[in-house]
């Protein structure tokens, strides 16, 4: 037994499972990027579409990362496939990693079509740095909702998720300004905005380009890094309260 | 060192007792076959040995090590091989994908072209699991229980939905694993399974093993013979035939259980000399085993 071997190859085959998806690949891809086609190069002018970039590039890592994780996990709960897993000698880091990665995976394919798209056809202009600063922060963003995902598939039947992962991703999407800016919400909705990581996600993808709200990036970082450290217990509880019970 | 030694195994969910005090050991190259009707506690059984359920008390002993609740060892694992009833594999993989990553996790197992030709599948290698046939998958399912050359091997309900031949081919297998010193556990609604492969059966009831032993065993407990004819004879006149322990009828034809069949066809044959369609049966399996569950019920709702 090879370790590495067996992260490699859980990771590779869980990617290609997916890729064989047509049906996630295309909505999972194509979702964000018509959005932002359609709302921040063909009815915006340069600024916006900019704003827009950062704005709806976190709704589209956002939504592979979590619905690999939901629907998969819950589905392969519900075929046995992970209890035979787990019953084979199979770390089971390697699976969560493999579909981790395959998040990451996703999250790399809609940064560089939507940046494409937007140095192409939306005239954003950015130096080299601020690009690559802020494929970075979409790249790690993608851990607190590969980790929502992975709570909502230990927890959830492979019939509901596919629903709650919906209920949770578009109206969490909209209330943390990432389809139409924050300062757009009533009031209530924007201070409320201060409870989803997807809102600290953006603030601190729009502070690379220099157009977010103005508040302090440690206080970005702070809230992201402690609710994925929370969101990384509950999903610890998850796994051991599934493995604890009849499955 | 036993593969599997269980003592005073109890769980409940609940009020519910699901197993009430299970014993059972294994020797390396030994079947041991767990049979029981639906809710007997087979596959709470299963799931407790496994580690995939919390046993409230007693000992599971697995290659002499005692087992803390669920954890199984990874040193463990590599010499485990479970086939699970409910299991169903990455629709979206083949059947060599399949094999190539489950041949990964273990270390002395075999590689995944071995698997493969273990399955019986290499004419449908490249076939993603989701266009197997049913039969098909449960030849994979087999295969990557063995991926890891394991020493304790379960078969939960291994044959079902196998067509007569892919069964009696798994049978062939597990023949020779258990030549190979493969301790199995095997958990079956056939019968014939039982017979062909166990050399130990456990039948368990309500949460306890109500009889246990060899299927020639488990058949001399149950000493009786049937006797099937067409007489005129009335059903009294046929009970007060020697040995008859009892009598049934479905339209013509009549079937006796005897203690003694032929004192039995004697007396009868001397009655009703118009007697056709004779004949004279070992007791099947089948019905010793049901016999032997039905007992305690029946007890229990006497004494109830």
């Amino acid at each position: 037994m090879n370790t590495v071997a067996i992260y490699r190859k859980e990771a590779w085959y869980d990617l290609l499972s997916i890729l064989r998806t047509p049906a996630f690949v295309i909505p999972s891809l194509a979702f964000p990027v018509v959005f932002y086609v359609f709302f921040g190069v063909l009815f915006n002018s340069g600024g916006a579409s900019a704003y827009m970039l950062v704005t709806y590039g976190c709704f589209g890592i956002m939504g592979p990362a979590m619905f690999n994780f939901a629907i998969n996990i819950a589905s392969d709960r519900a075929h046995g496939w992970l209890t035979l897993k787990r019953l084979s000698p199979m770390p089971v880091p390697a699976y969560l990693l493999a579909k981790f990665a395959t998040a990451l995976v996703f999250s790399l394919a809609i940064i560089v079509l939507m940046f494409s798209i937007a140095a192409l056809f939306g005239g954003v202009r950015l130096a080299v740095g601020q690009w690559l600063l802020l494929a970075v922060v979409l790249l790690l963003g993608t851990l607190p909702f590969a980790l929502i995902g992975l709570i909502l598939g230990l927890t959830l039947s492979d019939k509901a998720a596919p629903a709650v992962v919906n209920l949770v991703y578009l109206p969490m999407a909209l209330l943390s300004g990432l389809w139409l800016p924050i300062q757009m919400l009533p009031m209530l909705l924007q201070q409320a905005g201060w409870i989803w990581p997807s809102y600290h996600l953006s603030q601190i993808g729009l502070k690379v380009i220099g157009m977010d709200q103005g508040h302090a990036l440690s206080i970005h970082l702070l809230l992201l890094t402690s609710s994925s450290i929370l969101l990384a217990i509950v999903a610890v509880w998850s796994f051991k309260r599934l493995t604890g019970e009849n499955t | 060192m036993l593969p599997l030694d269980v003592q005073r195994l109890t769980k409940a969910y609940g009020s519910n007792t699901v197993l009430a005090g299970v014993d059972i050991s294994l020797a390396a190259g030994e079947v041991l076959c767990v049979l029981g009707p639906n809710g007997a506690g087979k596959t709470t059984l299963i799931l407790t040995l496994l580690g995939l359920v919390k046993a409230d008390s007693g000992e599971i002993r697995l290659f002499g090590n005692q087992q803390q609740g669920i954890t199984r060892s990874q040193a463990l694992r590599q010499q485990l091989g479970v086939m699970m009833q409910i299991g169903s594999l990455s629709a979206n993989l083949s059947v060599y994908e399949q094999c190539d990553l489950f041949s990964s996790y273990y270390a002395h197992g075999y590689s995944a072209a071995e698997l493969v030709q273990l399955a019986g599948l290499e004419s449908h290698a490249i076939q993603r699991f989701g266009n197997l046939s049913g039969g098909q998958k449960q030849r994979l399912l087999f295969a990557l229980a063995l991926a890891g050359k394991p020493k304790l091997l379960f078969l939960d309900e291994p044959t079902l939905g196998m067509d007569v031949e892919a069964r009696q081919a798994l049978w062939q297998q597990v023949k020779q694993l258990r030549q190979q010193g493969v301790a199995v556990v095997l958990t079956t609604h056939y019968l014939e399974e039982a017979e062909q492969l166990a050399d130990s059966i456990a039948v368990l009831h309500q949460g306890r093993i109500v009889a246990k032993g060899s299927p020639e065993e488990l058949k001399a407990l149950m000493q009786y013979k049937v006797v099937r004819c067409r007489s005129r004879l009335t059903d009294a006149e046929l009970a007060l035939l020697p040995a008859v322990l009892q009598v049934s009828r479905k339209q013509q034809q009549i079937t006796l259980h005897s203690r003694h069949a032929e004192q039995t066809v004697r007396a009868l044959l001397d009655a009703d000399q118009q007697v056709t369609d004779l004949e004279v049966r070992p007791v099947a399996l089948e019905q010793a085993f049901l016999h032997l569950t039905q007992t305690p019920a029946t007890q229990q709702e006497q004494a109830a």
